[in-house]
C-alpha cells in the first residue's frame, strides 16, 4: 500500500487526536474526593430511616429525572428493609434542561415546612409526566397543606437558596449525572438497581 | 473548486467525522461496560438508555455497534486516500445507510420505548446522518468528473 500525501495528512490528525485525548486523560484524571458525613449530611437535608445509624446512604436527584423516577421503587425498599441500620438523604440536583425540576424541588421543601417533605416526594414523583406550574399547589391541595402558606414558601428565597446550595455541593462533590448516590461518602458506580441494594448491604453487614 | 479536490475534501471530512464516531462510541462503550458513569447533559437518560434491554439488540450494546460501524467508515475512507478503487465509496455510502437506518431505529426506540435521550447517541445519529449525505454527494461529484 503507497501512501499518499492525502493519506499522510489523515495519518496526523489520527495522531493529533491521540495526542489530544491522552493529554486531555492525563489532565482530568484526578482523584475523587474524599467526601465526610458533613459535606453530604447537612443538618437541613430531608432525611429517612435512623439518624444514628452508621450507613449512610445520599441520593443527589431531580424530581423531573426519569432514572431517578425508575431508581425510586428501588430507593424505597432499601429505606423499608434497613429502616434502623440506614440513614438515607436526599439532596436536590434539578438539571437545567427539565423546565419544572426546579420548582418541583421548591414544592418539596415548601411541603417539609409543613412537615409533609416525604408524602410530596412521592406524590411529585408519582406525577412526573404531568408536572405544570398549575400541579404543584394541586398536589399540597391534595395533601391537606395550606396552599398559601405552600405559595408563599414556594416562592421564599431561603428555599431557593437552599437548592441552589444543594446544587454547589453535588457539583464539588463530583454530580454530573442524577441520580448520584454516595454510601458511606463514596461515590456509586452502579449499573443496576440490583448493584444499589448489593452496595448497602455490604456496607450495613461491614 | 476542482470536482476531484471537492470529492478529497469530503473524504477527509467523512474520516474526521468518522474519527469523532470512534471516540463517541468508545467513550460510552467503556462507561457501560466498566459501569461508570459517563458526562451526560440530557439528565439521565444515558443512564436510563444503558439500562434498558432495548440498547443491546442481540446481546451486543448499541455503542459496540457503533465503533464497529465507524472503524468501517474510517478504514474505508483512508484506503481511498490509497486507492482508486470506486468500490470504496460505494462501500461508505453502504455503511451509511445501514448507520442512518441502525441510528433511527434506536432514536425511535430512545423516544417512544426507553423514553429518555442520551446525548451521545443523538449526537452520533447527526453525525451518521451527516457522513451519509457527504457520501451521496461524494458519489454525485465523482459522476460529474467523470
Amino acid at each position: 500500500m503507497k501512501l499518499t500525501s492525502e493519506s499522510k495528512i489523515l495519518l496526523a490528525i489520527v495522531g493529533i487526536t491521540i495526542l489530544i485525548i491522552g493529554l486531555a486523560a492525563i489532565v482530568m484524571t484526578k482523584p475523587a474526593p474524599t467526601l465526610t458525613k458533613s459535606d453530604l449530611v447537612t443538618p437541613t437535608a430531608y432525611t429517612r430511616g435512623n439518624k444514628d445509624a452508621k450507613t449512610y446512604l445520599v441520593e443527589f436527584s431531580d424530581f423531573q429525572c426519569p432514572a431517578c423516577l425508575a431508581t425510586k421503587p428501588t430507593v424505597d425498599d432499601i429505606i423499608k428493609t434497613n429502616q434502623d441500620k440506614l440513614l438515607f438523604v436526599y439532596r436536590n440536583f434539578p438539571l437545567d434542561q427539565h423546565p419544572f425540576s426546579h420548582q418541583a424541588a421548591k414544592a418539596a421543601e415548601a411541603a417539609g415546612k409543613q412537615g409533609k417533605y416525604w408524602e410530596m416526594y412521592d406524590l411529585l414523583f408519582a406525577n412526573q409526566d404531568k408536572f405544570s406550574d398549575a400541579l404543584f399547589p394541586q398536589l399540597a391541595e391534595r395533601l391537606g397543606l395550606d396552599k398559601t402558606k405552600f405559595i408563599s414558601d414556594m416562592n421564599d428565597p431561603a428555599i431557593n437558596n437552599k437548592i441552589l446550595d444543594d446544587i454547589a455541593a453535588g457539583t464539588r462533590s463530583g454530580v454530573d449525572a442524577t441520580p448520584t448516590f454516595f454510601l458511606n461518602g463514596k461515590k456509586l458506580d452502579i449499573s443496576s438497581f440490583d448493584d444499589l441494594k448489593t452496595a448497602v448491604t455490604q456496607a450495613i453487614n461491614q | 473548486m476542482k470536482s476531484s479536490d471537492q470529492i478529497t475534501i469530503l473524504n477527509r471530512v467523512i474520516f474526521v467525522l468518522s474519527l469523532a464516531g470512534i471516540l463517541m462510541a468508545s467513550y460510552v462503550l467503556q462507561g457501560w461496560v466498566r459501569h461508570s458513569s459517563i458526562l451526560c447533559l440530557t439528565g439521565g437518560g444515558c443512564t436510563l438508555v444503558q439500562k434498558s434491554h432495548y440498547s443491546y439488540p442481540f446481546g451486543v450494546p448499541v455503542p459496540a455497534v457503533g465503533l464497529i460501524g465507524y472503524t468501517i467508515l474510517a478504514v474505508l475512507s483512508f484506503l481511498r486516500t490509497t486507492s482508486t478503487n470506486k468500490n470504496l465509496l460505494k462501500g461508505i455510502l453502504g455503511m451509511a445507510l445501514f448507520g442512518v437506518c441502525f441510528v433511527s431505529w434506536f432514536t425511535y426506540t430512545e423516544l417512544f420505548l426507553i423514553k429518555g435521550v442520551c446525548m451521545w447517541c443523538a449526537i452520533s445519529a447527526v453525525n451518521m446522518f451527516v457522513i451519509f449525505i457527504l457520501a451521496v454527494t461524494s458519489i454525485r461529484s465523482q459522476r460529474m468528473s467523470k
